[in-house]
């Protein structure tokens, strides 16, 4: 019975995920709009869009084998998976001891099916993209790692239920640990701000996908339906990205009991993942320009890594004193 | 250290109004003096002396010697002016309008004295003859 409840809490989650993710990228395109100084598309066009791509021809190239068809099924099926292990206001549907783990890998495991599709299409674009895709995968996600990790060893110290589990950020929190632990999180909050821009790929990050210089790179032979897919898991991947680094940084919640105190605070959730969304996509991509692949690469590790490890050691300083 | 000089300008520019021209809902933005738009034809002021035809870099001309006349398909017009500027009686004259999408290339819109016109201008310019004739021939009898 438990497990119905869950199965249709994922399923509710997936029907709002997909809507507010769609819905951002929809006041996202707007808000990069009006700073430039145009009007922007309506609001519903990222619907418009998608509904477009799904009743359009799709195109299989003569080069691709049968993995091609496959990945961009599994990336939205892993999106999905992800969706029952992510914090969205309350404690993850699934929530276990160590449940970061299998949150990490199958948020890396939705990029590595994209790579996967792209590499099966036999386009050399595509290839070009799918390499620069692996390079930026592997050097930005240990930053977050070393950090998500750091803050929930210091959380576990508080003796919570479940710990190194995503429920247990909405038990305790950083910003609880003391003021060494504050400016540790001031550090973590440029960790993981860098990391979420380079894992939507926004502004200095947008280097697989890079239209004008290799032809949409990752997308390059992907056509109707599976366009479709691919777009509604990255952009569901978005929201899931941020919803962890609201998690972790802010996780501060309404105590209200009963189910209206899941819907108060998955909408109070939305609210932040919007804001953190706005300024690590909107704003950033539309004052920022791309770097080239060994110039993000070389950011991501001697920036943004170093930044992470300074960031845990403060806070692991800040923890046993 | 990163600087993101565009950052102020960015977050003035997301309080201030759009500075686009809706189209569709507004009037286009008003074309300036001496605009060059679609060419205008008056068939009765052309003398046929073909100075277009010699002057026309794009071929929009075709000379019709049993009427004295020109025909145009102005489907390939560049607008360069120059057969106004060459025309001695202002038969061609440069108009303001500039939204001439069409489904058809052959649009009756691209194209000025059509074989039919002509057939009717020769039948018109015969009888004018004859007239002339015949008061010719009353004068002298």
């Amino acid at each position: 019975m438990n497990l119905v409840y869950a199965l249709l809490g994922l399923l509710g989650l997936y029907i709002y995920v997909s809507v507010m993710s769609l819905l951002f990228a929809g006041i996202d395109r707007k808000l990069v709009a009006r700073m430039q100084r145009r009007i922007g598309p309506p609001i519903l066009q990222p619907f418009y869009d998608f509904l477009k791509l799904v009743s359009k021809e799709t195109i299989i190239p003569n080069t691709a084998n049968f993995m091609f068809k496959v990945a961009p099924v599994l990336m939205l099926a892993t999106t999905i998976a992800l969706l029952a292990y992510t914090p969205f206001g309350f404690a993850p549907l699934f929530a276990t001891k160590g449940d970061i783990i299998v949150f990490i890998y199958l948020l890396t495991l939705a990029d590595f099916f994209l790579v996967i599709g792209v590499m099966s299409s036999g386009s050399p674009y595509g290839r070009i993209g799918a390499s620069r895709e692996v390079a930026m995968l592997v050097s930005r996600e240990p930053a977050m790692m070393l950090g998500v990790f750091a803050v929930m060893w210091g959380i576990s110290k508080f003796g919570v239920q479940k710990p190194f589990s995503l429920s247990s950020l909405y038990e305790h929190n950083i910003w609880e640990l003391g003021p060494m632990a504050w400016v540790a999180g001031a550090i973590l909050v440029y960790v993981f701000m860098s990391w979420l821009a380079s894992e939507i790929e926004a502004g200095f990050f947008n280097i697989p996908e890079a239209e004008q210089e290799i032809a949409e790179g990752t997308l390059v032979e992907y056509s109707g339906r599976y366009l479709a897919i691919i777009k509604l898991a990255e952009s569901m991947k978005e929201f899931i990205a941020a919803s962890l680094v609201v998690a972790v940084l802010f996780p501060w919640q309404l105590n209200m009991p009963g189910i209206q105190g899941y819907i108060v605070n998955l909408l109070i959730h939305t609210l932040k993942v919007f804001i953190v969304l706005f300024v690590a996509k909107t704003i950033f991509r539309t004052v920022t320009g791309r770097l080239k692949i060994s110039q993000a690469v070389n950011l991501l590790w001697t920036r943004v890594f170093a930044a992470s490890v300074i960031g845990a050691l403060i806070l692991a300083m800040g923890v046993s004193l | 250290m990163i600087r993101l000089p565009l950052l102020s300008t960015v977050i003035k520019n997301l309080f201030k109004k759009p500075a686009t021209n809706p189209f569709p809902k507004t009037e286009p933005v008003p074309v300036p003096e001496n605009f060059r738009g679609k060419i205008v034809y008056n068939v009765d002021k052309c003398v046929g002396c073909r100075m277009c035809v010699t002057v026309c870099p794009a071929g929009v001309f075709v000379y019709l010697p049993e009427i004295r006349k020109v025909a145009l398909w102005t489907g390939r017009c560049v607008f360069c002016k120059q057969c106004v500027d060459v025309c001695p009686t202002n038969a061609l004259q440069m108009s303001d309008e500039f939204l001439l999408a069409s489904y058809d290339k052959y649009d009756s819109k691209f194209i000025y004295v059509t074989p039919e016109e002509a057939e009717e201008i020769k039948k018109k310019q015969e009888e004018l003859k004859k007239a002339k004739a015949q008061a010719k021939a009353k004068k002298d009898q």
